[in-house]
């Protein structure tokens, strides 16, 4: 059995990751499914039923133009986890070469990469990603490209470190030794290697970049009317949030939700890769 | 038990009834009947609540909406209007306007006085002339002002002005300009002087204090040139966010604010304890909201396309589901009811089938039936760019439904403010907007649409160029008969609805709410708003807040 799938049992041992999964896979499931589960068009506008309560027709009530808004809360699931996992797939690619690099090469390579992490790390990102977006056209297209390209510093680091480390160990020489290969030593022994740690950051990197989605749909600069996501029902909630509690209460709760499930099963792969963590392999 | 103890209960004790103490007003307050009748007596507080603080109180320095909302009770003009939107005099007596219409001659009221106790004299009405026109001050009010040829003093009392040709909007740019004071300001950069934060007018009110980002206050003005206001201070805080104004509202902190549709019509009347202390109102708001096309981007410089969007669209609705109903269908951009607007003229009906028909003679059919029109291989799809106003946005989203359903595919934009101005509007880089125009008193919208003013950053942004448009406008700035100035503008209407450069969705309410402590506004609403007589408005005595929890 490999690595990655005992990391998984063991971490799902854990009754906090495994609520955790659960959560993920309830939402990716639902979200999904959307088109089936919704009991009305998401767009469909009513200027008849405005704002109306939670009721049997309407479970979580209607919006300011009359669409429900548990339709429209099931297709925001979709683009909250669609930039969620595209970001982060986005993250993660560039951090690995970038890391790579850094870990493999050393000397001036490794310093100019590391470098500009530091100059990364030092801009507030939510601030690079408004300055961003001000200059693109707010879409789901571009908001997952710079969410991408704003968090990719971490990953890099934790490769970087990995590949450190793993070059210096017996089975990495012994490779070296017989001959192998740069690209050999990389795909073969040194990412296989590191992935762990990468999977346990990219399930926490999710969590934020929903967050950050979610975030920029609010302010207006994520997902454009009349596409639904949970940031902007919230925004729309927002001005009636003393008399319209439904529109504040039930994006705000699928947004903690979703990323409190993220974070839990972030939290339990890490406790389960860490060798001081007690239980036994 | 130990005395110690003893202490102790007596002093949660005492903590106890300090706190049922400070209980009882506020119940006290659920049992005042509002709708009493009170003695109109003078004194209190008015506390209003505004989003932005103003940069300034020159006003023809700032140019902002914040500031003078604030210097309109401190300066006078030279004319203001009453209630049913006529001119009269407010620094003046009376005005002349000479034969050949190029010379108006103002007569000031006799022993005007400035809250210093210095005479306000033709001399300072000059002074603000030279201000508004000299070109450092780059005031954004001066154009009106810089036709003007000679404006002299005679003397003290007498202030006269000479335009190169009759100009019938002067008046109402007179009723505009806020008279300053020559012996504080002359010789002082305007755009640098502590006057602007401290200043000295002539009205009912003088500035008290001005704490920076909380609040202003005003208090009354001994030397009022029009006599005393009844309430004694106004008090305008500064809360940027609508719903915390509106949670202030509900807590009692404030006396009035504007509202939405949802909040007048839903929020409010479902709730008795807000039913018994507001009283709404309701008054024709001076804006009204539109989707304006690029005329210089295909396919809108067709006429049969605008008009086809302009029947595809059914503004009933927007009315209904933006406004809650609080609106009305407008036909010309004036206030509807005023002498202006056309009566004549109405709106373009919501009618899919013409509209499809229009398209199709323009030219468009959807020749791969994807339910998207075509013309030339070329799909019919346009973006509708607005500013984040959640009343337009909304528009926009029933807009797309509706042109969707006669083939035409559009994308919706809502943009920050600065960059919506800056980089979309300034620029001409757009399809078509959403947006709204206020109405001002005088019909002349000459900068709206003539065709000479396209410039960047000039108001005829959608490119809209009519010679017949052109022709009406420069002769209703001639004409100072009302009723020849009449015939001219409804002929601009019935125009521009003709050739339709924009599509009229909405002319909203203003609509507001006023705690009921406020006495003797008036309801309904004259044409001029409940505003116009805010001087008699009165706090009885027994409504008024503890002044000291009051600021």
């Amino acid at each position: 059995m490999n690595t990655q799938t005992t990391l998984f049992k063991k971490a799902l041992s854990n009754p906090l990751s495994l609520v955790g999964f659960i959560i993920i896979v309830c939402v990716f499931l639902l979200s999904m499914l959307a088109p089936i589960v919704a009991p009305y068009d998401p767009n469909y506008i009513d200027v008849k039923a405005i704002l109306l309560e939670p009721s049997m027709q309407h479970w979580m009530g209607t919006d300011g133009l009359g669409r429900d808004v548990l339709s429209r809360m099931l297709y925001g699931g979709r683009i909250s986890l669609l930039v969620g996992l595209v970001a982060v797939g986005i993250s993660t690619a560039i951090g690995i070469l970038l890391g790579a690099l850094a870990g493999f090469y050393r000397g001036w390579v490794d310093t100019l990469i590391m470098r500009i992490v530091d100059v990364m790390l030092s801009i507030p990102s939510f601030f690079l990603i408004l300055a961003v977006i001000a200059f693109l056209t707010p879409s789901i297209i571009n908001i997952m490209i710079v969410i991408g390209l704003t968090s990719w510093m971490g990953v890099t680091r934790l490769v970087r470190a990995e590949f450190l480390s793993l070059s210096e160990r017996e089975f990495v020489m012994a490779s070296r030794t017989l001959g192998a290969k740069n690209s050999r030593l990389i795909f073969t022994h040194l990412l296989p290697n590191s992935l762990t740690p990468i999977i346990v950051s990219a399930v926490l990197g999710v969590a934020g970049a929903v967050l950050m989605e979610s975030g920029l749909s609010f302010l207006g600069l994520g997902v454009q009317a009349p596409q639904a996501s949970w940031g902007n029902i919230l925004t729309d909630g927002k001005e009636y949030i003393q008399f319209a509690w439904w529109l504040s209460l039930f994006p705000g709760l699928a947004i903690l939700i979703t990323v409190l499930g993220y974070n839990l099963l972030g939290e339990g792969l890490r406790d389960a890769l860490d060798p001081r963590s007690g239980t036994n392999h | 038990m130990p005395p110690l103890s003893n202490l102790k209960i007596a002093v949660s004790l005492s903590f106890i009834l300090f706190i049922a103490g400070c209980h009882s007003p506020t119940d006290n307050q659920n049992l005042i009947d509002y709708n009493a009748q009170f003695p109109k007596i003078s004194g209190g507080t008015l506390i209003n609540a505004m989003t932005g603080e103003p940069s300034g109180l020159i006003s023809m320095i700032a140019g902002e909406s914040a500031s003078s909302a604030i210097s309109s009770n401190i300066f006078n003009s030279l004319l203001k209007y009453d209630k049913n939107l006529e001119l009269e005099g407010d620094l003046v007596e009376h005005w002349d306007i000479s034969t050949d219409q190029k010379t108006i001659t103002f007569k000031l009221k006799p022993n005007l006085k400035w809250a210093d106790n210095n005479p306000l004299t033709s001399a300072d009405v000059l002074f603000t002339w030279q201000a508004v026109t000299n070109e450092k001050n780059a005031s954004p009010y001066a154009s009106d002002f810089l036709l003007v040829k000679k404006a002299e003093t005679p003397d003290p009392q007498t202030f006269r002005v000479t335009y190169d040709q009759a100009y019938a909007p002067a008046l109402d740019s007179w009723a505009g300009l806020q008279i300053l004071p020559k012996h504080l300001l002359e010789g002082k950069d305007l755009h640098t002087t502590a006057f602007a934060r401290n200043p000295v007018g002539s009205h009912y009110y003088k500035l008290d204090s001005w704490k920076h980002g909380e609040h202003l206050k005003l208090s009354r003005n001994a030397n009022s040139v029009l006599g005393p206001a009844r309430i004694d201070n106004l008090v305008t805080r500064i809360i940027p966010d609508n719903s915390a104004q509106f949670l202030e509202l509900m807590a009692d902190n404030i006396d009035l604010m504007g509202l939405d549709p949802i909040k007048y019509s839903r929020i409010i009347p479902a709730r008795p304890e807000l039913q018994k202390k507001l009283a709404l109102y309701k008054e024709l708001g001076n804006s009204y909201t539109y989707m304006g096309f690029n005329l210089k981007h295909k396919p809108f410089d067709d006429v049969r396309v605008r008009r086809a969007i302009n029947y595809a669209i059914d503004k009933q609705e927007i009315i209904d589901g933006v406004y809650l109903g609080l609106g009305i269908n407008i036909a010309s951009p004036y206030k509807p009811g005023t002498r202006w607007s056309n009566p004549r003229l109405t709106p373009y009906p919501y009618d899919p089938a013409k509209a499809r028909a229009l398209l199709k003679e323009a030219g468009f059919t959807d020749s791969n039936g994807d339910g998207i029109l075509e013309r030339d291989g070329k799909p019919f799809s346009f973006e509708i760019i607005t500013n984040q106003n959640k009343e337009r946005e909304k528009s926009a989203v029933l807009i797309q439904r509706r042109l969707k359903e006669v083939g035409i595919d559009v994308q919706i934009r809502a943009i920050e403010w600065a960059s919506f101005i800056s980089r979309f509007i300034k620029t001409g880089d757009f399809d078509v907007v959403v947006l709204g125009w206020g109405l001002g008193l005088d019909p002349d919208q000459y900068n709206i649409w003539h065709s000479s003013q396209q410039a960047p950053g000039q108001f005829n942004f959608i490119g809209y160029n009519n010679p017949k448009i052109d022709k009406l406008l420069e002769q209703g700035r001639l004409e100072l008969n009302p009723d020849k100035r009449m015939d001219i503008y409804h002929q601009f209407s019935a125009t521009l609805l003709e050739d339709c450069p924009i599509i009229y969705l909405s002319a909203g309410y203003g609509l507001t709410a006023i705690h009921k402590r406020v006495k003797g506004i008036d309801d309904p609403a004259p044409p001029a708003g409940i505003g116009h007589n805010s001087q008699d408005w009165y706090i009885p005595q027994s409504l008024r807040r503890n002044e000291i929890s009051a600021h």
